[in-house]
């Protein structure tokens, strides 16, 4: 790194770790890789025991940012345990536990729910009007202007390539098909994850399924495609041969392996068509990567990418994708639900999982997943219309107008 | 008040309603170490040794997972019992198939009793150093991570089609490619862990000088009866003729 960077007069190349830290906090991006303990209230108290605070003074802010973060109920869970929206919190409230001077915040919001992402944006702007300094990083700008005593937005970064393709999309049409679930649950260790999920999709339909941190959507997607043991049975109907759904998994890194873009593309596809091949890395914005490794690409081209490698095969009737647009920005949005629709044009069933509202809005259809099972199921108009649905699966906050920010007040109303 | 988290499921089979849930961890150290020592026996010392611990593992409500564990092993057992009986005796066979099953076995009830915060704890008072002890638990508890990692790169791999189950069954090129597709990632994985774990435990204020422990380990009653047990126990084993 060239130049110095100076955190209250502090010279942080000269500094120790552990000086800074009682400066200034910071979450990662990846909220998994971070908790370091094996329960939730252990992971709070590991930075209140680097501060070297007393017992009570300990128990008093533990009592505070389990209630702030809604993580009593998680409090002797093992965070490796949780889903990732609560890996998120659980990652945010032990560093905040600590009330440093200065707070770095790499995308805290890509996987909160809406209410967990207000309740946080209350918290930021709490501590902000008692002087702490925070550094917000965040693809969707109009998140930030919600907190209240924002002082300053930069807006950085290289505009995105024209992802609009001339080469066009492959013709051709899938024959109709109903994918039938019934009766379907997933009980995970001691917990009852889904219950009696009853629910039908028909090839062609654009689905969002949207619930708070924690309600099983991901296990949703994965009893779908067969990989999580389940109750009642998924089954398809209009063909003879089996399901085949490609599952885009949320982290990218799960997946890529080989030594460029180009090579995990074509990994295993026997007689590829490079026409598609072709256009989907247009599509993806990776034409410049292809001879590019994968790892070396940021965690939005990963993401990129794990959504390819699976397109690229080509599953017979479409895709599951969970969290798709985690890490993207407006235009790589805009251009995921563009191949997405194409792909449900053809007659493939897309179903993705999101917190992301603007992206659920895309949708043809929405799934409300609550704590009780599958809350509610219609039109995504109808389903965003409807504030009682929403406060039924605890989202209970007005559905949030990016288009017209509103700074939010220290209540949350 | 809030007391210390228990945490959900851990690489071992963590049972939480065990009675040894409320043993201070160094008393459960020290009975782990005496059991691994009592391999050194002979052979009716260390059959007497081994259905005490198996009394206190039926007591603890550890049996079931212990016997799990240890069915795991059922095949390499049975080879040693037959072999050293085949060619030595049934003596020596029951000595070296009783000793792996208490080594095995020793620390089995430690494990699957004691948080990682308590193993910490003990360490610490061992005069481990912090940075070394926590560390260490790090380590133990990401055992158990690993095991799910690798769970869902192999699920990742099945659904893009770059693992395939069939190929198990061709010849050892498509092998090598799946644990390639397997390996890569896994590595990667573990790497970033690791690293990430590190910048978020500095980010915490690891390594302070400030360090000042949340809960010390207390030594009760119960402690104090096991160790006296302990100790009766020993004497007795170096008494017996």
């Amino acid at each position: 790194m060239n130049g110095s960077v100076k955190l209250n007069g502090l010279h942080t190349a000269l500094t120790p770790m552990w000086k800074l830290a009682e400066q200034a906090g910071m979450v990662f991006q990846n909220p998994g890789a971070q908790l370091l303990t094996d329960s939730v209230v252990q992971e709070i108290i590991f930075g209140l025991e680097q501060l070297g605070w007393s017992k009570r003074k300990i128990d008093a802010r533990l009592e505070q940012v389990l209630t702030t973060f809604d993580l009593m109920p998680l409090r002797d869970r093992s965070p490796q345990k949780l889903s990732d929206g609560e890996k998120q919190k659980v990652a945010l409230a032990a560093v905040m536990a600590r009330e440093p001077a200065a707070l770095i915040l790499d995308e805290p919001l890509s996987m909160l729910d809406v209410t967990a992402e207000q309740d946080l944006l209350n918290e930021v702007g709490r501590v902000c009007g008692e002087g702490t300094a925070v550094v917000f990083f965040e693809h969707r700008e109009a998140r930030l202007r919600r907190i209240e005593d924002l002082k300053r937005l930069e807006l950085n970064g290289r505009r995105s390539r024209t992802l609009l393709s001339p080469v066009p999309f492959p013709s051709g049409r899938i024959p109709p098909f109903r994918v039938q679930v019934r009766d379907v649950g997933v009980t995970l260790g001691a917990t009852r994850v889904l219950d009696g999920i009853d629910v039908d999709f028909d090839g062609g339909e654009l689905i969002a399924i949207v619930g708070r941190n924690g309600t099983g959507k991901t296990t949703f997607l994965r009893a779908l495609t067969g990989l999580q043991t389940h109750d009642g049975c998924v089954t398809l109907t209009g063909e003879r041969e089996g399901l085949d759904l490609g599952l885009v998994f949320q982290n990218p890194d799960l997946q890529l392996f080989n030594a460029s873009v180009r090579e995990e593309m074509l990994y295993r596809i026997p007689d590829p068509d490079l026409d598609w091949y072709r256009w989907l890395l247009r599509m993806l914005a990776l034409e410049d990567y292809e001879t590019t490794p994968p790892l070396l690409l940021s965690e939005g081209e990963k993401k990129r990418l794990g959504l390819g490698v699976v397109l690229m095969r080509r599953p017979r009737h479409g895709l599951l994708l969970d969290e798709p647009s985690l890490g993207q920005d407006g235009q790589h949005k805009a251009t995921l639900i563009k191949v997405l629709r194409q792909l449900t044009e053809q007659g493939h069933l897309i179903i993705f999982t999101t917190h992301d509202l603007e992206l659920a809005k895309q949708a043809d259809r929405v799934l409300l997943l609550g704590e009780d099972g599958l809350t509610a199921d219609g039109p995504a108009d109808a389903i965003f219309s409807s504030r009682d649905l929403w406060e039924a699966v605890n989202l209970a906050v007005d559905v949030p107008d990016y288009d017209n920010p509103q700074k939010v007040n220290r209540e949350g109303s | 008040m809030i007391g210390l988290g228990r945490g959900g499921k851990r690489s071992l089979a963590f049972v939480e309603s065990s009675p040894f849930r409320n043993i201070d961890p160094r008393t459960k150290l020290l009975m782990s170490l005496w059991v691994s020592l009592a391999i050194m026996l002979p052979l009716q010392k260390l059959a007497v040794v081994m259905l005490l611990y198996a009394l206190m593992l039926a007591y603890g409500r550890l049996l079931p997972s212990a016997l799990r564990q240890l069915w795991r092993l059922k095949w390499v057992l049975l080879g040693l019992l037959i072999l050293d009986w085949w060619i030595v005796s049934l003596e020596l066979a029951l000595s070296v198939v009783l000793r792996i099953i208490l080594m095995a076995g020793a620390f089995a009830f430690f494990f699957s009793t004691t948080t990682t915060a308590e193993l910490r704890k003990s360490l610490e008072w061992m005069h481990v150093p912090y940075r070394y002890a926590f560390s260490i638990t790090l380590a133990f508890q990401s055992l158990g991570y690993l095991e799910d990692q690798w769970k869902q790169i192999l699920e990742a791999q099945r659904s893009r089609g770059a693992w395939r189950l069939n190929d198990n069954h061709d010849t050892w090129l498509p092998r090598v490619r799946n644990m390639v597709a397997l390996t890569v990632p896994s590595i990667v994985l573990t790497t970033k862990r690791a690293w990430t774990a590190t910048e978020a435990a500095y980010a915490r204020g690891f390594d302070t000088p400030h360090y000042r422990p949340y809960q010390d380990l207390t030594f009760s009653w119960r402690d104090l009866v096991l160790v006296v047990v302990l100790a009766l126990a020993s004497a007795a084993l170096i008494l017996w003729r």
